[in-house]
């Protein structure tokens, strides 16, 4: 019984235990609970939170009456202070008490820095709750600074980011002007949806940069201030609101460079393309091309590579060409004389040495025909002189007709195409050579002008004012000839000669058969009537004179029909002055300069004396030149 | 060939003398021309408001090192709420009377409170070097604290000097009357005896130095605020 008894008992005990177990321990986890709570409850006895003072001259202290709700009544508990300023020291209450925050305030007076201070919590019956000691300057919390503003410093290039100033005054509390408080600085900022604030350095200034920002977000910032070289911080200041919208993002910086750069890429496509197209007028302003040598009608390839053949057809107007020049030179000039040409003549015998003819025509004798051929042989062969000019080229090469010749000199006179055109015109209207006296040659000069005999190469004696180019006579056998003929016709003429002088006079002149140049106004220019005084009064020809200038002089009134017009330009080579006439060539060569600037030239080769010649020397200076004479030269000529 | 490197030599040497010259002329106005308060004969002069900030930073930065070190020696003795017991003991500066107050600092002459602050920096000077002397000896600090100990003795020694110099410049500009002396009182001499009495003594002279620092601190800025009064006040 007792066996199964215990074993019952076992087994019931067995089963409570567990029970018994759970109920103890939640009896105790109870108890403790409880107990915890009226032991914190009790434990919590009044107390000092917190001593602070904010300018370093006053401080405050707060308490709190813990779970001693019976004091929390205002006066249920005292405040007491010890003041550690001299050995002997009392505790004395707190000057002032402000029941509603339960806080003891100490004013200037009862503040002393750098001194020890120990207060009491004291209820009833000076129990005392709490105590601390502290030093003023170690319990410091200076208020926050005020008047935050900022202000934005720059923004970025990229738009993104941007600098703000942030500028504060220093708490009105901290007497920080006369020294008495240092205090430095702690600026916080965040996000405006974050929670963690990022804190800058600590610093004494009362402004503070805070570099990249984002543009778009919302900023907050607040600031602290703690004393120097302490650890206490104040309270924060309120938060201001820094926002920088995307205004200047879009500022046109960026495009207007854009701009800028399109455009001038623009304008110079644009230039180029100008340029391109029009290429050649560019290059006409900037590169014009040389003037060539134009001849209306006439190639400037035939020049160039001397085709003269081809040239003088077109210049005749053989072959389409230039038939309408030479007679339209000198409408207005009376006294300008043009050889004519008959163009049969010369189609006919290109190769000729129509030299004859074309006096014979001028002079109105008939075409002597030996003469051609003597002047064809003669040309050839009985060249005596030495020929060292290169206007001997005619001699050998292809001849050239001489009314080409003409009408090519007539051609290049200078300037007036229309009036090598009229001259060209008279000249093939003159009338047959068959007929005497050609009528253009009467009605053009008063007396028997000659047109020099040229050859396609003349020598330019003289520039006539009108611009017309005055020709010296061809060669010597030319001139030769051309004295013959021109004796002939001197003596058809029937003027006044002298027989032997006017012969040799004639012959001097056939031979010299220079053209005179007169000139009426000018002083190298004398009428013909004068000429013919000139070369009477001396009657002494002067051989080796080639050109003369003479004075104009008066013209006297002379029964020739040249003293009619005295503007004959030219000497009558038929007339009985002239007689020191030398004859020239078509080139000589200069020999030397004199010192009075004249030319020196070669004096021609002898020529066969004439019987008539006065044998007499210059006289003028041996070293005369024979084709040019100088103005002291002349006047030891004229008469 | 010759003539390049000849050409070099000179060029060297022509670079060297103008070196020379630039840093000498610096170098010599430095030694020739140290800086004094009074403008005497090769002496450069700085200003009364520069000796004032030089000296101002100077006690700040004393005053932050003996912070420093007080909380260090805060971690090997726990505070206690409860510090009536140090309290009651007294820093051997404390028979130097010094103004406790602003109000105070500001009525005191400037005589006064120039020598109060030479007083209190002449009377840390061998305490200061004491304790660096012990810590050296006593291996439970560290070096860092060592050489924080020993930049304060320093300092105190220089700032000394500044303030003299401040005093000086005074009184030539004529600020204050009578020379400053600046003795030291029998009573700030500490006794020395066993290693435990010394550290708690290290610990409350830390203490007291703390406060006599932030003293001369204030009284610096004081007198600056009220002397010269341009900028930084």
């Amino acid at each position: 019984c007792k066996l199964v008894l215990s074993a019952a008992v076992k087994r019931r005990v067995l089963l409570t235990l567990p029970m018994m177990w759970l109920s103890l321990g939640w009896c105790v986890f109870f108890v403790l609970f409880w107990g915890l709570f009226v032991f914190s409850d009790d434990s919590l006895e009044p107390h000092f939170t917190e001593c602070i003072s904010r300018d370093q001259e006053t401080f405050r202290c707060w308490w709190s009456p813990g779970s001693f709700h019976n004091l929390s009544s205002p006066g249920a508990l005292k405040v007491f202070y010890l003041r550690k300023v001299s050995p002997v020291s009392e505790w004395k209450e707190c000057p002032e008490y402000i029941h509603s925050k339960r806080e003891c305030f100490f004013d200037v007076n009862y503040t002393s820095v750098w001194v020890p201070y120990c207060i009491q919590l004291r209820g009833q019956n000076n129990i005392t709750f709490d105590d601390a000691c502290f030093t003023v300057e170690n319990i410091v919390r200076p208020d926050p600074p005020v008047s935050l503003n900022w202000t934005l410093l720059n923004i970025s290039p990229s738009g993104l980011s941007y600098d703000v100033m942030v500028n504060w005054e220093p708490p009105p509390t901290a007497d920080v002007e006369a020294g008495w408080m240092r205090i430095v600085y702690e600026i916080q900022y965040r996000e405006r949806n974050s929670t963690y604030w990022e804190a800058l350095e600590v610093q004494p200034h009362t402004q503070k940069t805070i570099y990249g920002l984002h543009i778009g977000k919302e900023y907050e910032v607040h600031i602290r201030s703690r004393m120097q070289a302490f650890s206490k911080f104040g309270e924060f200041s309120d938060p201001i609101f820094i926002h920088v919208t995307e205004l200047y993002s879009e500022e046109t910086t960026f495009p207007l460079t854009f701009i800028l750069v399109f455009g001038t890429l623009g304008i110079l496509i644009l230039l180029m393309l100008i340029l391109i197209f029009q290429q050649q007028r560019f290059m006409m302003i900037l590169l014009p091309p040389v003037p060539a040598p134009k001849i209306k009608g006439i190639d400037a390839e035939l020049l160039k590579k001397g085709k003269l053949d081809e040239l003088n057809l077109i210049l005749s107007g053989g072959i389409g060409g230039l038939h309408t020049y030479a007679p339209d030179f000198y409408p207005d000039e009376p006294w300008v004389e043009f050889i004519e040409v008959d163009p049969e003549d010369s189609a006919a015998g290109e190769k000729e040495d129509h030299q004859g003819s074309d006096t014979q025509r001028l002079l109105g004798l008939p075409p002597p025909v030996s003469l051609n051929h003597h002047l064809n042989i003669g040309c050839s062969s009985t060249i005596s002189f030495p020929d060292d000019d290169s206007g001997r080229a005619s001699c050998y090469g292809p001849d050239v007709p001489n009314q080409d010749t003409l009408i090519l000199m007539a051609a290049l006179l200078p300037g007036q195409a229309e009036e090598e055109e009229a001259t060209l015109d008279e000249v093939e209207r003159a009338p047959s050579p068959e007929g005497g006296e050609s009528h253009f040659v009467q009605s053009q000069t008063a007396g028997s002008h000659t047109w020099v005999n040229t050859d396609f190469y003349a020598q330019v004696s003289n520039v006539m004012p009108s611009g017309g180019v005055v020709l010296s006579p061809g060669q010597q056998l030319r001139i030769q000839e051309s004295t013959l003929s021109a004796e002939k016709e001197m003596q058809r003429k029937g003027k006044e000669i002298g027989a032997c002088e006017e012969t040799g006079e004639k012959k001097q002149k056939g031979l010299q058969f220079q053209l005179l140049v007169v000139d009426p106004e000018g002083g190298s220019y004398t009428t013909e009537s004068t000429a013919r005084q000139i070369s009477a009064a001396p009657n002494s020809p002067t051989p080796s004179e080639g050109y003369q200038t003479i004075p104009p002089q008066p013209a006297d009134a002379k029964p020739a029909a040249t003293a009619e017009d005295n503007q004959s330009p030219y000497i009558l080579p038929d007339s009985p002055q002239a007689p020191f006439f030398a004859p020239v060539g078509d080139y000589t060569v200069v020999q030397e300069v004199d010192s009075q600037h004249s030319l020196l030239l070669n004096p021609p080769p002898n020529l066969s004396p004439h019987p008539c010649m006065p044998q007499q020397p210059l006289k003028a200076l041996p070293a005369t030149p024979v084709a040019y004479v100088t103005p002291d030269l002349l006047g030891n000529l004229s008469p | 060939m010759v003539s390049d490197s000849s050409l070099n030599h000179r060029l060297t040497l022509l670079f060297l003398v103008l070196v020379c010259l630039v840093f000498c002329r610096n170098l010599t106005s430095i030694g020739a021309a140290p800086i004094c308060t009074n403008a005497q004969t090769g002496c450069q002069a700085l200003s009364l408001a520069n000796l004032f900030d030089r000296v101002i930073q100077h006690s700040a930065r004393m005053h932050g090192i003996s912070n420093d070190l007080h909380s260090e020696f805060e971690q090997y003795f726990l505070p206690s709420k409860n510090q009536i017991g140090r309290v009651s003991r007294n820093c051997h500066t404390s028979t130097i009377l010094t103004p406790n107050g602003k109000e105070n600092a500001q009525r005191m002459a400037r005589e006064e409170l120039t020598e109060v602050i030479l007083k209190l920096l002449m009377a840390w000077r061998d305490p200061l070097w004491r304790f660096h002397q012990g810590m050296a000896h006593n291996h439970d600090f560290n070096n860092f604290s060592s050489n924080k100990a020993l930049e304060m003795s320093d300092m105190v020694h220089e700032l000394r000097k500044g303030v003299e110099k401040v005093a000086d410049k005074m009184q030539m500009l004529g600020i204050i009357s009578n020379s400053v002396s600046s003795q030291v009182s029998p009573e700030a001499l500490l006794p020395s005896d066993s290693a435990e009495w010394h550290l708690m003594r290290d610990y409350d002279l830390l203490y007291c130095f703390r406060r006599d620092s932030n003293k001369v601190q204030n009284y610096l800025k004081i007198l600056k605020c009220r002397i010269v009064p341009e900028h930084g006040c």
